[in-house]
């Protein structure tokens, strides 16, 4: 029988580590409907499977790879992918998504996703073929690095590796495939955990799709638009994700001397253009990508991935650091560890600021730089101070003290945006479901100053737009796409004439739009309509034949929202846990001026409702309007335990 | 007259390859015109204008144009889209 919805393979793998078996597990085309893909599939599936006490470490936490339906259909920047499991750092949900090509490789296996569970007595690589799932012994690869692993495995096939960071369960290992990185919440100690030191994928088979001329039309259309606009068009191909430290500097957001400000005296020696001009070799790309905002740069004379802005940020300005140099070496290093570069840079800045207090001395100081490589093989070992680092900023704090300066969000470090100077970035890194990540916050600095300028310090409004954009960044990565081709959705006129009179009077009003960017969310059906700037959209239903507008987009976003909240309240997630730490809602990041301070409360107030949540908390009538699979017992446990 | 330092940043300093110029103007609208004087015979890629960059004078955020400018003051013009 032909399945209703094309675009996606039709079946999910299920493997057991420990009988080292597989099967298929159930999934319908209802379920693909209601959660579309990716991380908000992962999420519904994790959701029926959690249980009240399950930690990351449990032989019976899953984790969850999936695509999503515009994988392998064509689309431009469509060849993401997501792992989703219970993170070993925060201890809720996490979800990475990740641009390596493995999703493209495990469609062509003829599966959307595929789930492991249990723990293999023994290294093991996991091969999928489209016929087939072997376990391959892994004692050979174990100890090796991500790039020695990648190289041992076959060449043609989609990968998926820890280094020996995730062997060792640091709690903010990552997964690679290929350059990329799954690389937050601490993916690759689950990996590690359960011994799983690689996946190869290879197959040829290859999604239908509903309407393939309509599909080919709107796909030219959307490349046009991602090449075209100013975002992703020319800042990001020209300059990379590096090309924000020196505006982040000139609107003080730049994290520096862990979050105390928000300039760093040396930013033009760590900034985009300077690598740019001395150290940028190419651009690269993701498959499928139009942008290629990927830099390559040359370390020991190989040509490898360059740094991004956070490492930029978070071993530079936020260390008192400006020998790039280092930096790029740094970012080799931790990548062939297979290291959450923001969380392990996030870490390090901690422990130099509890010597600075004199708590206690890793031997780890701000502005020096000799032993930081050192440190990073002492973490990814658990050598020595290395192995007390190893477990993150948060269990360090609750150990030495330092609290207030302490900087996580649920646990898992804010990446390299201060957000005193962009006050709805704060409510983000506050109320993102996975922890203090810029993405999941719905990047809201880019309304407030690295796209459009909207006023960065007022709160009006930002509640609104947070939740907009959490939504619609969580549909977005469902559907298997990168989140950048997001920003597209910002008039490109808004950010190439910010000196016109049109456009101060669109930013002035910005921050006064929220109760109707509330009705919009709350009440999507509003928005049943498609939109030019938003192509994902017209591109779900051409590929797949699922009635896909706007108006779905945000459903799509606002269901996996909800369900990775009540997830997490399920796993222990206390009410009011959307929290900062009190430097930035306590302390103005200019003693002149009281507003450069999060005013967390006085948003989260607002957020609350508007989201229909009590205390951070989805209320049952929310969960049920959005269909969300929870038993009304299970909620009430869940809740009680909450406020407990 | 005022001597100046200008540094550029973003695209419009990866299109005009110059980091910084060192320029004597009165005002800040003056500025544009002597960067479009020494640096106009280069065509940037992107198509931008001067006219249209981000402007901080001293680290400040400025968008009076008429604001006069003084001897020493730094001015940091940013190519207006930054997002990543």
């Amino acid at each position: 029988m032909k399945k209703p919805y094309d675009g996606y393979m039709g079946k999910v793998l299920f493997v057991d580590l420990t009988n080292r078996t597989h099967s298929l597990f159930p999934w319908t085309d209802a379920d693909r409907k209601r959660t579309l893909g990716g991380k908000v599939m992962a999420a519904d599936i994790l959701l029926r499977h959690i249980q009240f006490g399950m930690q990351a470490f449990d032989a019976e936490n899953w984790i969850v790879v999936t695509t999503g339906p515009l994988t392998g259909c064509g689309c431009p920047n469509s060849s993401r992918f997501n792992i989703s499991t219970i993170s070993p750092l925060t201890g809720i949900l996490t979800s990475s998504n990740c641009g390596g090509d493995f999703g493209l490789w495990l469609k062509r296996c003829g599966y959307d996703a595929v789930i492991f569970t249990g723990k293999s007595k023994s290294p093991v690589t996991v091969s999928i073929t489209h016929n087939d799932v072997v376990f391959v012994d892994a004692s050979k690869l174990w100890g090796m690095t991500t790039t020695e692993t990648q190289e041992r495995l076959p060449k043609r096939s989609g990968k998926l590796v820890i280094g020996p960071a995730g062997e060792h369960k640091v709690l903010y290992a990552c997964v690679f495939s290929g350059e990329r990185t799954a690389g937050r919440g601490g993916v690759g100690a689950v990996f590690g955990d359960k011994n799983l030191k690689a996946v190869t994928a290879f197959g040829t088979a290859m999604p239908d799709v509903r309407d393939r001329e309509k599909l080919r039309k709107i796909n030219e259309k959307w490349v046009h638009i991602l090449r075209t606009h100013p975002l992703t068009g020319r800042q990001l191909p020209k300059l990379g994700t590096a090309g924000l430290i020196a505006p982040m500097q000139a609107h003080s957001i730049l994290a520096t001397k862990n979050f105390s400000a928000g300039r760093f005296d040396g930013f033009e020696k760590i900034c985009g253009e300077e690598l740019a001009e001395k150290h940028l070799v190419r651009n690269a790309a993701c498959t499928t990508c139009a942008i290629r905002c990927a830099r390559m740069v040359k370390v020991d004379d190989k040509i490898v991935k360059g740094p991004e802005l956070e490492i930029l940020g978070l071993l530079g300005a936020n260390i008192l650091n400006d020998d790039i140099e280092k930096i790029i070496r740094w970012n080799y290093v931790l990548d062939e560890l297979g290291m959450d570069s923001i969380s392990a840079a996030g870490t390090v800045a901690f422990a130099m600021e509890l010597k600075e207090k004199g708590v206690r001395d890793f031997g780890l100081e701000f502005g020096k730089t000799e032993n930081i490589e050192e440190m990073f093989h002492k973490i990814a070992y658990r050598e020595g101070d290395g192995n007390i680092l190893a477990d993150g900023t948060r269990k360090m704090s609750e150990r030495f003290g330092g609290k207030e300066y302490a900087i996580h969000a649920k646990g898992m470090e804010l990446a390299a945006y201060e957000p005193r100077h962009a006050v709805g970035h704060g409510l983000g890194y506050a109320t993102a479901n996975r922890g203090g990540c810029h993405l999941n916050a719905g990047y809201m600095v880019v309304v407030e100053g690295l796209g459009l300028d909207v006023d960065s310090l007022t709160p009006h409004g930002k509640a609104a737009l947070a939740i907009m954009f959490q939504n619609l960044m969580e549909a977005v990565s469902a559907g298997g796409e990168c989140l950048f081709t997001s920003y597209a959705i910002l008039p490109g006129f808004l950010i190439d004439k910010p000196n016109w009179p049109v456009t101060k009077i669109i930013l002035a009003a910005f921050p006064y739009v929220g109760p109707v960017v509330n009705l919009l969310s709350h009440f999507t059906k509003i928005a049943k309509i498609n939109i030019p700037l938003l192509p994902e959209s017209y591109a779900i239903k051409y590929a797949t034949g699922i009635a896909s507008t706007m108006a779905s987009m945000l459903t799509w976003g606002a269901y996996g929202y909800n369900t990775e909240r009540i997830a997490n309240v399920i796993l222990g997630q206390k009410a009011d846990a959307d929290q900062l730490p009190k430097r930035l809602t306590n302390e103005a990041q200019n003693p002149n001026d009281p507003r450069t301070k999060v005013p967390l409360d006085k948003m989260k107030k607002v957020y609350n409702r508007a989201r229909g949540w009590k205390d951070g908390i989805p209320t049952w009538h929310r969960l049920k309007t959005l269909g969300v699979p929870i038993r009304k017992e299970v909620y009430d446990a869940a809740v009680k335990e909450a406020y407990r | 007259m005022a001597k100046v330092t200008v540094k550029l940043f973003g695209v419009f300093r990866v299109d005009t390859r110059t980091p910084q110029v060192e320029i004597e103007v009165e005002k800040l609208k003056d500025v544009f015109f002597a960067l479009n004087e020494k640096l106009g015979h280069i065509q940037m890629d992107s198509g931008l204008r001067f006219k249209d960059a981000v402007v901080y004078v001293n680290g400040e955020a400025c968008k009076k144009k008429a604001k006069p400018l003084q001897d020493g003051d730094e001015i940091w013009l940013l190519s207006p889209a930054s997002g990543g």
